[in-house]
Formats: C-alpha cells, structure tokens, sequence
C-alpha cells in the first residue's frame, strides 16, 4: 500500500516537471516554400502540447458529461431559469462569486500580483458591507476593482509546474493534472468547505452549478457544434485559454 | 548653381507643395485595420437588431445580406491555409478548392447560428489595434454581455489595401489553432478526402434543420 502510494506520488511529480511537458512553435517553417505567401506556419504564440495517456478514460469520461449534460443538467437549468427571476440568479451569481474572493486574493498574492490582490481584498469588503453579504455588486461602478480570476493552477503555472498529463474530470469537465491539484488546494482556501454538514455543502455546490450554468445554457451546444471532434476542440480549448490565462 | 538648375528645383518644390495635399489626402484614406472591422460589424449588428428581420420567414434573407458581408470581411481561404497548416501542401488543388469551399460554409453557419439564436442586443466595443509586424495586425474588442465581458480579438492582414481577418481569437482561444488540432488529428488517420466530406456531412446537415 505505501509502495503503491509512493510511485503514485512520484509519478505525479515527474508528469508535472516542466520539462516534461511540450511547448512547440509549429516548427514547420522548413517546409514553406513560397515567400509571396502568407507564413501561416508560423505564429506568434507556441502550441502547448500535453500528453493525453489516459485517452480511453478521458474520452470515456468526456462521453458521459455530454449525456449528463443533455439529460440532467441542462435540463434543469432550463427549469430553474424558468421559475427564478434573473435579478435573482444574478444574486446568487454575485454571492457565491464573493466567496470566491479569498481563493483569488492569496494567488494573486502568491503570484507576486500585489495590486491585484489589494483590489481583490476591497472588493471582497465592498461588496460584502454594501453589497449586503455580496448579493449585490456595487464594487462593479469601479473598473479599477474589477476582479481577477486567478486560481492556484495558474499560480502553479506560473512557477513553471507543467501542465502534466490531460484529464477530463466527471461533471467539471477538462482539466489537467497540475490545474486538478490546484482545485485541491483551492478547495482549502473557500469559505464554503467549512460548512460542517455535507449535505448542505453539496447543496451549495450544486446550486453553484445550476446557477451559472443557467446563463450559459447554449454555449456547450455551440462549441460542440462547431468542432468537427468535440474531445479534441474542448481538449484545446482549455489549454489555449488556461495558458492565457497564466501569462496575464 | 546655374539658372536651368534653380528653375528645376524652384519647379520641384512647387511640385511638391501643389502635390503635399493630394498626398496627404491619399496615405488618410489607406484603410485602418479598425475602421475596416468595425463598419462591418456594426453593418452586421444593425442587421441583427431591424424590425423587419423579426419574423422567422425572414431568416434566411438576413442570413444570406449577413453572409455577403462576412465573406468580404473574412477571408475563409486563407483560414484554411492555417488551420491545415503543413497538410495544406499535402491536398490536390481540386481538394484545396473544395476544402477551402466547405470549411468556409462550416464557419459561416457556426457564426452565423449563434449571432442569429443568441443576439440580445449585447454591445461590441473596439477597443484598440495593434501592428504585429508590415501588414498584419491585431484588433481588440469587447462584447459585453449580461454577467461578464468576452474579449474578442481579430487577427487581420492588408491586401489590395483591405485588411481581412484570418483568425479569431475569443477569450484566449484562437479559433484557427482550435482547428488545426482537430484537423491534424484526423488527416494523421484519415485521407483529405475523407476530411472534406465529414465537412460536408456537417454543413448539409445544419441545411437540413
């Protein structure tokens, strides 16, 4: 068991090692012939790359969020757009975004981000006292207050942890193995986790879930649509968009 | 300084001042990578938002005047270029062709189904550009929408002195990259040829509905 234990750990660490991870700049720039063309092999920015050796599984995974999508969740949602009003919904959404203020607050702080972690901390209190408990969001009048969504997966990345490895977590979705960890340690930062009965944790959680999903109805369907391999466009989705994220 | 050579630089430099305007003139007219963003999409928007546009028979006769505009400011063939980047290469020109052809009605519908089903009047706001290097820049908007902003960035190239958008870039994500993964992908186990009727099933499929 401690064997076990220990080589799953070690192998944590080396998939998270920045050298095992790929960055490439499409280096098909050899081939290129012709100058009157534009150079579309060569971009600006590299492509990050991650190892995906838990495809069955991820894919597998990724197969049964897109039914509980449109068998559950979506549903619901639909539901509870239909019986609660938006102002409503939109206070629920300030709320529970309001909780999130230490999590933001210590990765801004960690990542050296000390402006951005002041204005975190005056909103938090802004929109608490005057917001009455965050239901309200008048800290929104002031732009220079507006919120940064760091997390711990991006302060790790900031650190020069790898990606690690691709994972598609049920109901969350894409993730990777370094931004997973950093949900963990997130986790321990949110005022929610300390409600002492799990029951109404959970509850909380899944009123989270259908709240916001309940403004996002349809953009699921869209990506999917417009992808010709929904597992891959989602895969590279998430990597373009939580790498920059990272370099803001 | 001989006289033939005075009355040549006199004559010169009356040229130039007769000439100063026009030229002016002329380098305020070159395009703006903005401007030529902007009026179409604000074109499109006032499109989205006519009255006369509200009934469902009239779907199609806003789609197709959307359309028309959406193919003079993307420029889909270039679009393909990138997201097959080296396979381009490895592509027949029929193929290219035909490549090029349904890879430009698959974008088209996707844009097109979502402005269409999901406009509520959200505003876009063009925030600024910037030249990446001689001929290509890179234009910033918002749209700003209930709970949050999207950021919208558009990769655009000058030619024939228009700039032309050949890349899209939604909160990070840049849609031709999204789409040379996927396409890289198949062509390592399918044929072109088997790419482009995958397309085709696709786009004919969102015509049927």
């Amino acid at each position: 068991m401690k064997k076990t234990a220990t080589i799953l750990i070690l192998s944590c660490i080396l998939f998270l090692l920045p050298g095992f991870n790929a960055h490439s700049a499409d280096s098909s720039a050899a081939q290129t012939s012709s100058s009157d063309e534009l150079d579309y092999m060569n971009d600006a920015e590299p492509q990050v790359i991650v190892a995906d050796p838990l495809f069955r599984l991820n894919s597998a995974v990724f197969e049964f969020n897109d039914k509980l999508y449109f068998w559950v969740l979506k549903p619901i949602a639909q539901g509870y757009m239909a019986v609660v009003p938006t102002p409503v919904r939109r206070g629920v959404k300030n709320f529970l975004h309001n909780f999130g203020s230490p999590v933001r607050t210590v990765n801004c702080f960690l990542q050296g981000k000390m402006e951005a972690a002041a204005s975190e901390m005056c909103r938090f209190v802004y929109n608490t006292t005057f917001g009455i408990l965050g239901f309200l969001d008048p800290a929104k009048e002031f732009p220079h207050l507006n919120p940064h969504e760091e997390d711990f997966g991006q302060t790790l990345g900031l650190f020069g942890v790898g990606n690690g490895i691709y994972l598609v977590l049920p109901v969350i979705g894409p993730s990777t193995l370094r931004d997973s960890l950093g949900m963990v340690g997130d986790y321990f930062i949110t005022p929610t986790a300390y409600i002492e009965t799990n029951a109404l944790a959970w509850a909380l959680k899944a009123e989270e879930a259908v709240n916001d999903l309940s403004f996002r109805i349809g953009e699921y369907e869209d990506l999917k649509d417009a992808a010709i391999e929904p597992y891959l466009s989602f895969k590279d989705g998430y990597l373009q968009y939580r790498y920059k994220k990272i370099n803001q | 300084m001989s006289t033939t050579r005075i009355r040549c630089y006199t004559l010169g430099i009356i040229m130039l001042l007769i000439l100063n305007p026009i030229l002016t003139v002329g380098i305020s007219l070159a395009a703006s990578p903005l401007e030529d963003l902007k009026i179409p999409i604000e074109t499109v928007l006032s499109l989205l938002k006519d009255p006369v546009y509200k009934n469902p028979d009239q779907r199609q006769q806003q789609r197709d005047k959307i359309l028309v505009i959406t193919r003079k400011l993307f420029d889909f063939t270039e679009m393909s270029k990138r997201a097959l980047a080296r396979n381009w290469k490895s592509f027949s020109s029929l193929e290219q062709q035909q490549f090029a052809d349904v890879f430009a009605d698959h974008l088209s519908n996707s844009y097109m189904d979502k402005i269409q089903g999901e406009y509520k009047d959200e505003t876009i706001i063009f925030l600024n550009q910037e030249t990446v290097s001689d001929g290509k820049s890179l234009v910033k908007t918002k749209i700003q929408r209930q709970t949050k902003d999207i950021p919208v960035d558009y990769s655009m190239y000058s030619i024939d002195n228009q700039w032309r958008v050949y890349d899209v870039n939604i909160e990070g994500v840049s849609l031709i990259k999204n789409y040379r993964t996927q396409f890289d992908q198949i062509l390592a186990k399918e044929s072109p040829a088997q790419l482009i009727e995958r397309l085709k099933k696709k786009v004919e499929i969102k015509i049927g509905n």
